[in-house]
């Protein structure tokens, strides 16, 4: 796929629907001084390129009663940082796994009922053979989300 | 609010397309447009649904990589330094924490040099007193429900 050139128009377009993903296209339209067709155009070019994954609302997990956010840094024993991240990547309530340099070698965030969940997970965790540690936080109130400061740069 | 299985049904249709017109969630939940479209202002004003976006792939914008940074900052000062750290830009997620550290944030970085400067501004802050970072390599993709990557 050809790189996609990320000028004015298009970074205004990503602007107004990073800060409200249901601005109709004639409003960004009006806003670039161009025609619906233009923005229809250039939304589905930036869709088709990977630009724009797609859209998203953010709920709170709490309201839908889903629980809490929590991260668990992980150290394992060396050399077996994959098979670990294959074992996680299947558990219950996982919205993240990734590798890590830096003080764990695995970092997950999962989305956890309630404390009994928690212990649950960690314990699960801490059962791999090839884990040494296993440390967990616990997001406090709703992670604040900040997508709109998310900046980037044009030509 | 209690939440119905009609409000469900919306608040995932949302969740994977925010543009889904209501005409479409109404025709597969078999009610008119406009009764979604007052569940939907209803969720809003109740806060179920914090905010709509788009998710872009940092990697086509310029960004190299992920960093997590574990941020520890003097006691009670936490919420103070949190409004700070979300100011920054490149900043994705930011929360207080229960653990080994007191705030964590999840940010996307360009490079090296960038890297260094956010650690350094991050330190700069005044009540922080330490900062951990994780660099994240061969992440997969992240759940778009709560971490907009």
């Amino acid at each position: 796929m050809s790189d996609i050139r990320i000028d004015k128009i298009n970074v205004k377009i990503i602007r107004m629907l990073q800060n409200d993903a249901r601005t109709s296209f004639k409003d960004i339209a009006k806003e670039c001084n161009v025609s619906l067709d233009t923005i229809k155009n250039r939304f589905n070019i930036l869709k088709k390129n990977g630009v724009i994954r797609g859209s998203t609302i953010i709920v709170d997990p709490k309201k839908m009663g889903e629980g809490n956010l929590v991260i668990i840094g992980i150290q394992v024993l060396q050399q077996f940082s994959e098979s670990v991240l294959n074992m996680i990547k299947k558990m219950q309530g996982l919205c993240v796994v990734t590798k890590s340099i830096g003080q764990y070698d695995i970092e997950a965030i999962f989305l956890l009922k309630d404390i009994e969940q928690i212990g649950i997970t960690k314990e699960k965790i801490e059962n791999f053979p090839q884990v040494k540690v296993a440390n967990v936080g616990i997001f406090v109130d709703k992670p604040l989300l900040c997508p709109k400061n998310f900046e980037f740069e044009f030509e | 609010m209690k939440l119905d299985k009609i409000d469900f049904t919306i608040l995932e249709m949302l969740i994977d397309d925010a543009r889904i017109s209501f005409r479409e969630i109404g025709r597969k939940l078999q009610v008119s447009p406009y009764t979604i479209s007052k569940r939907f202002e209803k969720l809003k004003k109740e806060r179920v649904i914090v905010d709509s976006t788009v998710i872009i792939d940092p990697e086509k914008v310029g960004y190299s990589f992920t960093a997590r940074f574990g941020i520890d900052v003097k006691p009670s000062y936490s919420s103070q330094v949190l409004d700070e750290i979300i100011k920054i830009p490149s900043v994705i997620v930011a929360s207080k924490l229960v653990g080994k550290y007191d705030l964590i944030s999840i940010i996307v970085v360009k490079n090296f040099e960038h890297l260094c400067d956010l650690r350094e501004t991050i330190l700069e802050m005044p009540y922080v007193e330490k900062v951990e970072i994780g660099l994240w390599i061969k992440t997969m993709e992240l759940c778009p429900k709560y971490f907009l990557i």
